[in-house]
């Protein structure tokens, strides 16, 4: 899939539906993420960030619309999709049981990487732990480092895509910004970063900003452009003047 | 009282946030019900049994047919005698579990009994399953010994005449009911809130709870009081159900064995919370108070299996088990009719218990709140 | 095999909580011992009080004989009338047993009493064992004398007992003992897990890897079956060591049957995981199938009564895996029976596991692309 030609997009995301019963979680959106780009995916809880997300990943059916990721459509070409596609779910889903290793070791394991692999994984997650962490369970660790090693997790099949859902939850401002140099630092090798977050001030971090609220996209495109045009003063302002226009509509 | 209500209806809605729960609360039991009340019973019936007459004399007949008259057996042809003979297909027929039992009438019999001589027959019995092996010896007994009184005309030689007090029809349903309710009570009582306080546990909500201005009783009520009502309510219903469908009997103050209920009820809740507080995650707090409180309840209360026959050391511990006194107190009060007099040692220790479980069960929540702060 | 980094990590995740290593290994052996003790269905030491109203030798006699005998427990002897109701709604005693002199038979040498028992039919089990007791009791009586008065019973019959010759009620129990507190396990943290994965979004995670539902699905029921075999083992070896009870067949195939149940029932269990919502749901639904499974097996009353008795509920003792277990366990241990007896059963057990496993897998299927 490195050899893809640039025209085409990460994930491209046409009139995508989901209902629960008569309750529209999303409706009728339609976005696209370009490779290469970070994408923050802002919005109140409730908005239908996370049930988009759980979409696009192949983990809820759409009830309409059509998604295609790297250019393949995301139905019928799952597998393929998933060994360039990395996730980093809202509570960091390690085991809190195992330790840093062992869930380095499972989480490689599954992903289809072979034992020296796993091994080189695992050294290489040390060097950027302070000594003798690997082997403390992860529930023993503070939720910085936690956030870390998921990270790390969600990228050992070195994927093109990732998608990080809520990641800095709970997690102190410092590490937080030494989160946002690591995602810089993928967008450097060339991957594609798809992150949600209800925190507004992270928007301006990113790329561009995609704003949802009751399911439908209310604000989209790169937060500083948006600033100026729109003569606010944060992203907040931005955010809230967005979802009451929305809400008059 | 405002914040105590809080924390209950918030302990209500998850309860029924789905209306699928309360059906299978209510239904379940019922299901189980109907099957105590129609498959289960203590008395024998339709068990297969094989003849093998080496005589063929009017008397040897007659056995047979006093056997056949019997609900108890049933007379099944032995196949492959023929081929392999009697024995050996009698052999196969026992081993394979067609036949529970095999009748042996030798030859001579009629003979003997003519002569005024001691017949003798003989009965292969299965002992694998040795209460109804057991059983099956009793009815032969009684069997041949009517049969044998027949023939020197003493039929009744030596009658023993028998009456059955309070469930005249030996309904086994009679038996059950009290067992079935306490095991309900204690079903919802001590499992749900071990794995509700070990959910929040869990889920680290517990940490609000330690830390909000409510006294750890208020938390501890508030968070158990409505699996009290909701115990109470099915337990109400079945033993109602019972008595309306199967004509269970009802008697004494309805009140009185709520109140004993209740008491019940709160051991159960008592050793609910001190399991969750024991227990590291939900998985292990609902095995626990499985293990713990359900399986001893069921074992050496007194629900199914009888307390006279057990040991010494297990029949004192069955007095530590608040069941074993609530079974008592229901069997004895509301099914028979006793007077509550009667059943005021079985009152007293069945409060006692409860107020050790309870004390200990806020002592130790009490204790884990003080450990967090 | 991607599948065993999956069944390494449940089980890791099992090892490491202490609690949950007791609660599977330990504390269900203790409960095989305990229970071995207590399911001696054997009735003895039954309260009765007896009341002697008539003046004859015989009654005096017969009194002594039930002192005598483990089967009772005097608690009471009385002269006088008493109000048998009030007595038994008191339940310190089962049953009375009442001597009265009867009108004059003037065939005898003796007089003979009339004897009534009056029994507590809410016990109605205790209550009839007891009065088949006082039956024997007064039967062995009555031969003596007539033996001695040179009047034989004119017939007897001689009674073989196989396979269980002391009719030890552990024998009969011991092995089911194990198979159900097997299911109670299996039933229980199965039903347990996927709940909880469920509410712990790692399930996302797994869906999210290279895993096929198929592996994930094996890799999580693996572990319980891994524990439900050691269990059984540890079980068995418990129930046989410290209970003396023989094992007279092919080990081979109880090992057999035990997997073939383990898969049942550890899919039946996986079922009620997905269909129910939330762990007090998948607890009573646990529950109250395990009930169902034990009334309906032939464990506790004879299959042959509930046919009788309730042939609709009895067509589900057919589908029941549990009664086929106790069967084959029950034949293998005293009856030392090979295949050629219980090909059948196994056969029903294999297929029973079969689409218990399809029909879980095919939810687990569903379940997961929602």
């Amino acid at each position: 899939m490195k050899g893809r030609p640039e025209t085409v997009r990460a994930v491209e995301v046409s009139d995508l539906t989901k209902l629960f019963g008569d309750f529209r979680a999303v409706d009728h959106i339609s976005f696209a993420v370009e490779r290469g780009e970070i994408l923050g995916f802002l919005g109140p809880n409730g908005a239908g960030k996370t049930i988009t997300i759980k979409m696009i990943l192949g983990l809820l059916k759409p009830s309409g619309g059509r998604i295609s990721i790297l250019g393949l459509d995301a139905r019928k070409s799952r597998e393929d999709i998933k060994k360039e596609t990395g996730y980093m779910s809202q509570q960091f889903s390690l085991y809190p049981l195992l330790t840093v290793r062992e869930n380095v070791e499972f989480f490689g394991g599954i992903s289809g990487l072979g034992r020296a692999e796993i091994r080189g994984r695992q050294e290489a997650l040390a060097g950027q732990l302070p000594d003798g962490l690997l082997r403390l369970p992860v529930r023993n660790l503070p939720p910085g480092l936690r956030q870390k090693v998921a990270l790390f997790v969600s990228l050992l099949a070195d994927p093109e895509l990732v998608f990080l859902d809520e990641p800095t939850s709970g997690v102190d401002p410092e590490a937080r910004r030494a989160f946002w140099h690591t995602i810089y630092g993928l967008r450097e090798r060339g991957k594609t970063i798809l992150v949600t977050t209800h925190n507004l001030d992270e928007a301006e971090y990113a790329d561009r900003i995609l704003v949802i609220h009751q399911g439908r996209i209310v604000l989209e495109g790169d937060p500083r452009s948006l600033l100026e045009t729109r003569k606010a003063d944060s992203v907040e302002q931005l955010f809230r003047e967005a979802i009451r226009s929305h809400a008059t509509t | 009282m405002r914040r105590l209500r809080a924390v209950m209806a918030k302990e209500f809605f998850h309860l029924l946030r789905d209306p699928r729960s309360l059906s299978v609360v209510f239904i379940m039991p019922l299901v189980q019900i109907f099957i105590f009340g129609y498959a289960i019973s203590f008395d024998l019936e339709n068990i297969p049994m094989a003849v093998i007459d080496l005589d063929h004399s009017e008397p040897s007949a007659r056995l047979i047919r006093d056997f056949e008259r019997s609900t108890v057996f049933a007379l099944k042809p032995l196949s492959g005698a023929r081929r392999e003979g009697n024995f050996e297909a009698a052999d196969r027929a026992l081993r394979a579990g067609r036949v529970k039992q095999v009748l042996v009438i030798p030859a001579g019999f009629a003979g003997q009994i003519r002569q005024g001589r001691t017949a003798e027959v003989g009965l292969i019995i299965d002992g694998s399953d040795s209460n109804v092996a057991n059983r099956i010896y009793q009815y032969d007994q009684m069997i041949i010994q009517r049969f044998a009184a027949g023939l020197k005309g003493l039929e009744d030689f030596f009658q023993v005449k028998t009456k059955v007090y309070f469930n005249p029809e030996s309904r086994s349903v009679f038996f059950f009911v009290p067992g079935l309710v306490a095991v309900i009570l204690l079903m919802i009582s001590a499992m749900l809130t071990a794995s509700s306080i070990a959910r929040e546990r869990e889920l680290g909500s517990v940490e609000l709870l330690f830390i909000s201005p409510l006294r750890s009783g208020e938390i501890i009520l508030g968070k158990t009081l409505p699996y009290v009502l909701v115990a109470l309510a099915t337990g109400s219903f079945i033993l109602f159900f019972s008595h309306f469908w199967f004509g269970v009997p009802l008697r004494g103050s309805l009140l009185v064995l709520l109140l004993f209920a209740l008491l019940f009820v709160l051991t159960g809740l008592s050793f609910g919370v001190l399991i969750s507080t024991l227990a590291p995650s939900q998985r292990v707090a609902m095995l626990g108070s499985v293990l713990a409180t359900l399986l001893p309840s069921i074992m050496l209360s007194g629900f199914i299996f009888p307390l006279d026959s057990l040991s010494a050391p297990l029949r004192a511990l069955s007095e530590i088990i608040p069941a074993t006194h609530f079974l008592r107190i229901i069997r004895g009060v509301a099914i028979k009719g006793a007077d509550l007099r009667h059943f005021l040692k079985e009152g007293a220790s069945l409060a006692g218990l409860s107020l050790i479980a309870l004390s200990l069960a806020v002592l130790r929540f009490t204790r884990l709140r003080r450990a967090r702060r | 095999m991607r599948l065993l980094y999956l069944v390494k990590k449940e089980i890791l995740e099992i090892v490491r909580q202490r609690e949950l290593l007791v609660l599977l290994f330990l504390a269900p052996l203790i409960q095989i011992i305990i229970l071995g003790y207590v399911i001696t269905t054997d009735i003895k030491n039954v309260p009765v009080e007896v009341v002697n109203l008539s003046n004859s030798r015989a009654a005096s006699e017969i009194t002594a004989r039930l002192r005598a005998s483990p089967l009772f427990r005097v608690v009471k002897l009385s002269e006088k009338p008493e109000k048998a109701e009030d007595v038994l709604r008191r339940g310190e005693v089962r049953a009375l047993i009442e001597f009265r002199d009867s009108p004059g038979r003037g065939r005898w040498a003796w007089t003979l009493p009339e004897v009534y028992i009056l029994m507590d039919g809410i016990d109605a089990n205790s209550s009839q064992i007891a009065a088949g007791y006082v039956n024997g009791i007064i039967k062995d009586y009555l031969q003596e004398k007539l033996r001695r008065a040179g009047l034989p019973m004119p017939v007897e019959a001689k009674t073989l007992i196989r396979y269980n010759p002391r009719l030890r009620s552990i024998n009969t129990m011991g092995p089911g003992i194990v198979a159900l507190l097997l299911t109670i396990l299996s039933v229980f943290t199965t039903a347990f897990s996927f709940v909880r994965e469920r509410e712990q979004h790692t399930m996302d995670t797994l869906l999210m890897s290279r895993l096929r539902p198929m592996e994930i699905f094996v890799g999580k029921a693996m572990p319980a079956v891994l524990i439900g075999l050691l269990d059984m083992v540890l079980g068995i070896g418990v129930v046989i060591l410290w209970f003396h009870i023989p094992l007279r067949g092919s080990v081979l195939y109880l090992f057999l049957a035990s997997l073939l149940y383990l898969a049942a029932i550890l899919s039946y269990a996986l079922i009620i995981s997905t269909v129910v919502v939330n762990q007090s749901q998948a607890m009573f639904f646990s529950w109250f199938s395990l009930v169902l499974f034990l009334l309906l097996s032939g464990f506790l009353t004879p299959l042959e009564s509930i046919w009788a008795r309730a042939p609709a509920l009895a067509v589900l003792t057919e589908i029941n895996p549990l009664r086929y277990l106790i069967k084959i366990i029950r034949e293998i241990f005293l009856k030392g029976n090979g295949p050629a007896f219980f090909w059948r059963d196994l056969l029903a057990l294999g297929g029973i596991a079969v689409v218990l496993t399809s029909l879980s897998l095919l939810n687990f299927r569903r379940f997961i692309s929602k």
